[in-house]
């Protein structure tokens, strides 16, 4: 009994002596970072957020079908679906963009908010993040015989819940139940399908090969069509602020209500196309450095 | 017996003569490229200066450091200081020399020990001054350099903004006494 009263004083005289901080970190939930590289993610958009003030600008093209070989340039002679995208963060958590594509001279608007973050801790599991918008056609259909579509008429709208968990510092994955709806869908639009509502389910994977490069893939079944689904593979390397994607795709089309009504031919092998995406964000507000 | 554990316990209660935490002391390093040069600061730099024992030890949550710009803090995080694997860098050491701290006046200091960045440790020396600036408070300020290639980070190759592979570090902290 002495004994071990002894040896608990000592012990009590022990510690002060060589007692250093307990480290602890300033946030316990620290989110879990760089899900995808981009908020892009080959065509579908992804959970990473923009952070306040800052703007995520995207330059996305596809190319016409690799099949024509060499003779067209493996699909470059074709001429280029581009699409323009600005979006800017209003918050660390909502943020609001506009596109324009080649396709149909496509105008869109859209918004993002992320609802949950996945965290380090695994506290929370995934990250969970709603995106949705409307655009409009404005393609020239007055050589048409019949009225041209009206301003509603050349609507579209979408939206989409993008569920992903980073599994790793290597693996992450993305699913993202979508829809889209085309108020008037016409045969002279540069879709394929006739209905008014598409469902479809977007899967996203992503597989770090390098510090900064990853292997990309995005499959997307549709739920309610007869179309056959959109499949890519691609490549993302990170460069500093830049983030470049390149793909092979089964589809042309960049945005969303596209994505879904575009079709992506009758086999994935007569319509692989090259995509190539550049992102690059942009801090606004930032702080300029003293020395 | 029992009195000598009060004994024990006395002496280790007034072992404690001058001790100084704190837990929002600043850090700031400077990158500066031949190019591009730029800052990230933190005010959660937490430290411990102990005169009696003579021992330092501080850490810094590298969590916290910003760099003003949203997406090189992520990519500083998650490429350069891997912070998911290691969170903190960390100094824990002892002056040389133990000053006599005299109110209002910087007391050169300099401080040998072992600095811990992305799971390397390296015996480095600091110079730095101490002040004390109100009866138990004293304020530390310090400068180092240290090579990115030391602490095994990778200087980045195809990027559009540069990282000096030489960083200068400045904490300045002011420490409160505790017992």
């Amino acid at each position: 009994m002495k004994k071990s009263l002894l040896t608990l004083a000592l012990f009590s005289l022990t510690i002060p002596l060589f007692a250093q901080l307990e480290r602890k970190l300033v946030n316990e939930n620290m989110p879990v970072e760089l899900t995808f590289h981009a908020p892009r993610h080959i065509n579908l958009l992804t959970v990473e957020p923009l952070d306040k003030k800052s703007m995520h600008f995207a330059i996305m093209h596809t190319f016409g079908p690799l099949d024509g070989g060499i003779e067209n340039l493996f699909g470059l002679d074709n001429g280029a679906n581009i699409q323009f995208s600005f979006e800017f963060a209003l918050s660390d958590r909502f943020s609001a963009g506009v596109a324009r594509a080649s396709m149909d001279k496509y105008y869109h608007i859209f918004g993002r908010y992320h609802i949950l973050q996945q965290t380090q801790n695994d506290n929370t599991p995934i990250s969970l993040s709603f995106a949705g918008g409307g655009g409009v056609n404005s393609s020239n259909y007055d050589f048409l015989p019949e009225a041209p579509p009206n301003f509603a008429e050349r609507t579209s709208y979408w939206g989409q819940l993008m569920i992903a968990r980073r599994f790793s510092s290597k693996v992450s994955i993305q699913v993202s139940p979508m829809f889209s709806y085309f108020v008037d869908p016409r045969e002279i639009y540069q879709i394929e399908g006739d209905q008014e509502f598409y469902l479809a389910l977007g899967l996203s994977g992503k597989i770090k090969v390098t510090d900064r490069s990853s292997l990309t893939l995005q499959w997307i079944p549709n739920l309610n069509s007869d179309l056959s689904n959109n499949l890519g593979i691609g490549w993302d390397i990170e460069a500093g602020g830049h983030v470049f994607q390149m793909y092979f795709v089964t589809s042309q089309s960049l945005n969303e209500p596209y994505q879904l009504a575009a079709g992506n031919g009758d086999s994935p092998w007569e319509e692989f196309r090259l995509g190539f995406n550049v992102n690059r964000v942009f801090a606004t507000g930032r702080k300029k450095t003293k020395y | 017996m029992r009195y000598l554990f009060l004994v024990l316990f006395l002496f280790c209660g007034t072992a404690y003569g001058q001790k100084y935490m704190t837990e929002e002391g600043r850090a700031v390093f400077l990158s500066d490229a031949p190019l591009s040069s730029f800052e990230g600061e933190s005010d959660y730099l937490a430290g411990l200066v102990d005169l009696d024992q003579n021992l330092l030890d501080f850490y810094l949550d590298l969590n916290t450091l910003k760099t003003g710009i949203g997406l090189r803090d992520r990519h500083m995080r998650e490429n350069y200081l891997e912070t998911e694997e290691f969170p903190f860098a960390e100094f824990t050491g002892k002056l040389q020399e133990i000053p006599e701290l005299e109110m209002n006046q910087e007391i050169p200091v300099n401080a040998i020990g072992k600095f811990k960045i992305h799971g390397v440790e390296r015996e480095i020396e600091v110079s730095g001054f101490l002040t004390r600036v109100a009866k138990d408070e004293v304020q530390l300020d310090a400068t180092f350099e240290i090579l990115l290639s030391d602490y095994e980070i990778p200087l980045p190759k195809l990027v559009f903004y540069e990282l000096a592979e030489n960083q200068k570090v400045t904490l300045s902290a002011n420490l409160k006494e505790t017992k």
